[in-house]
């Protein structure tokens, strides 16, 4: 039994890219991403109106690890280490958790276009979120954030099951009619209670901004991403397992409803986190798995540690832009990111034509 | 047992098996014994039963009533990952939106092989089941850019992967051009695994099954060798047709030449579809 003729004639495997053939080093890749995203903090920091140099940030932030370098004058050492690292090192953690959850959401899902913000998680954690701010509900904010996010994930799977399976189309629908529950909710919330600049306080953040980051934001969303990072990336060959779908998964050997519940619930625990600290920020992680796979292919052990670094690198450099463009205004970045993001994910819409997308 | 004839094959027992959906007995009672090291056919109308038979043997889904026994030890208390290292389960129909070459699809069939980081102890797995199945020409091709014929070939070479015990295939000749179905059930029936495909093309089971399994209405009406099973009476029973089962000139296996429908057929054995 050989390769006898299984189709009609078609041009052979010389036509087609051998792409497994020469993948990229996954080390190669990290180290690379790594490299890039250092560079991109010490060059993103130094950008706006105070003309810093990427050598002064460097020995700024140098000299608060205890480094024996060079003083930096202290406004600049100030603008380093109290405005704009806190600042960067944020949207670093928050584009790196971003790129992450979309790609564990699309996985699960098996909808390329799934990510938190479409599947409602982000809305639901911006509504708990915005309860905190302002109704005043005695809750941390993140608690809050991951509590609205879970009960939009509940929500959005409940809606989309059908029996026991989990459709890529329904996911999304689904998500979609929470997201727009959260949203009308959401203003409610606001137009029942806010007055004056709160409005646009609140606007902004649930456009996305990472306008207000402190240390205290690095903290919770570099914890968030590292923590949740780590078990999802344990979780990479039962991913890969979901290519085909649930039933393949589970003549895989993989328990399915488990898997989905305990990676979904990460993936919420991550958007809380998130969105507590920047608000909604969309299409990062829409395109950015989508862009990384091209370079490290599908397997989830690859692609999920270099889609976060990807997403780290983006959203510094369009917060950056955010923050830059119409100085002394500021865009909300989910701005920027859509503006970027979109044209970046009709590209590659057009370039998977041969792939059946939905 | 005494049926294994084969270092391949594995005993299947199928004990009373039945399970419900929506208050209906979607199958119900069914004994039967698949020969081991040979290709089964799983038949009957739309809605009969098969494929929820299928997912019942491939501890997919759990019995309400009895048991399937592979090798005396039930599929359903089987460990996932113990299951998945014995029993290969091809799926109708299975695609996917995911940028993956064949070499990765088939690579999907070593998951229960996989430790946490995803080392596996038998690195040679994949090339050998490209291989068997004929494949190894589309290992580079873009999973997205097959034919049905080769999709379907490439599934069943990450069924091999798992080097199962027990191959079970879901309609694998749906939507195949004639040649394509003819060299994947072939090959099927050549691997000498004991195997289950659910079919509806009678005269693909009849020249390619070793054994015939006919459901209707989620019950087992027939089981033996083609040519002992499959009559004008038993077609026109399960299916409401009828037909003439002449002997192929060749091989000597039935071939069924189908009438039009019978005008008034036995309404019981009808099925609701």
């Amino acid at each position: 039994m050989t390769r006898e003729t299984t189709t009609e004639p078609r041009p052979t495997g010389a036509t087609q890219p051998a792409r497994a053939a020469r993948r990229v080093p996954l080390a190669t890749l990290v180290v690379v991403g790594l490299v890039l995203l250092v560079a991109t903090v010490l060059v993103t920091v130094a950008i706006g109106p105070a003309g810093l140099s990427p050598g002064e940030v460097a020995r700024s932030i140098g000299g608060h690890l205890g480094f024996d370098v060079a003083p930096v004058p202290r406004l600049h050492d100030a603008i380093v280490w109290e405005l704009r690292l806190p600042r960067v090192l944020t949207a670093a953690a928050v584009g790196a958790g971003l790129a992450l959850a979309g790609a564990v959401m699309q996985s699960l899902t098996r909808n390329p276009l799934a990510d938190p913000y479409l599947l409602g998680l982000s809305s639901g954690a911006s509504l708990g979120a915005v309860a905190v701010l302002v109704v005043g509900v005695s809750l941390l904010l993140p608690v809050a954030a991951f509590a609205g996010a879970l009960l939009a994930l509940v929500a959005t799977l409940a809606l989309a099951r059908t029996g026991r399976t989990l459709t890529p189309s329904r996911a999304v629908l689904a998500g979609l009619a929470v997201s727009q529950l959260c949203a009308a909710l959401t203003s409610l919330v606001i137009f029942w209670t806010a007055t004056g600049d709160s409005y646009r306080e609140i606007l902004s953040w649930l456009l996305g901004s990472l306008a207000g980051s402190t240390w205290q934001s690095v903290a919770i969303a570099g914890v968030a991403v590292l923590v949740v990072g780590a078990i999802v990336l344990t979780q990479g060959v039962r991913l890969d397992a979901f290519a085909f779908g649930d039933t393949a998964a589970a003549a895989l050997g993989i328990d399915v409803d488990r898997t989905r519940w305990v990676l979904m619930t990460l993936v919420a625990l991550l958007t809380g986190a998130m969105v507590a600290v920047s608000g909604a920020i969309g299409f990062v992680g829409l395109v950015l798995p989508h862009a990384v796979v091209a370079l490290t292919g599908p397997a989830h052990r690859r692609l999920l540690p270099v889609a976060a670094l990807a997403g780290a690198i983006f959203l510094v450099w369009a917060d950056t832009l955010a923050r830059t463009v119409f100085d002394p205004r500021e865009l909300p970045v989910g701005i920027v990111t859509a503006i970027v993001g979109v044209p970046v994910f009709a590209v590659l819409l057009r370039r998977r034509q041969g792939a059946s997308w939905g | 047992m005494g049926l294994s004839s084969d270092a391949a094959g594995v005993d299947v027992r199928i004990v009373g098996a039945g399970t419900t959906l929506g208050g209906r007995w979607v199958v119900d009672g069914v004994d039967a014994t698949p020969p081991a090291g040979a290709l089964t056919g799983l038949l009957g109308p739309n809605g009969a039963g098969k494929t929820t038979l299928l997912r019942l043997v491939a501890g997919l889904l759990n019995p309400e009533a009895g048991a399937v026994l592979v090798d005396d030890s039930p599929v359903h208390a089987l460990a996932r990952r113990e299951r998945a290292r014995r029993i290969a389960f091809v799926e109708q129909e299975s695609a996917s939106t995911v940028p993956l070459t064949v070499r990765e699809v088939v690579a999907l069939g070593r998951i229960p092989f996989r430790s946490l980081w995803g080392a596996d102890d038998d690195e040679d797995a994949v090339p050998r089941a490209l291989r068997s199945a004929g494949a190894e020409h589309l290992a580079d091709r873009a999973w997205s850019t097959l034919s049905g014929g080769e999709r379907q070939r490439v599934h069943v070479a990450r069924a091999l992967a798992q080097q199962p015990s027990l191959l079970l295939l879901d309609e694998p000749t749906n939507h195949l051009d004639i040649s394509a179905q003819l060299s994947l059930l072939a090959f099927v029936r050549d691997l000498r695994i004991t195997s289950v495909a659910a079919l509806h093309d009678l005269n693909l089971a009849a020249a390619f099954c070793e054994h015939v399994l006919v459901l209707s209405a989620g019950r087992l009406v027939a089981a033996g060798h083609p040519s002992e099973v499959l009559t004008a009476d038993l077609v026109r029973d399960v299916y409401g047709v009828e037909s003439d089962v002449l002997t192929h000139p060749r091989t000597g296996r039935p071939v069924i030449a189908f009438h039009e429908p019978a005008p008034d057929p036995d309404p019981t054995s009808k099925e609701p579809s």
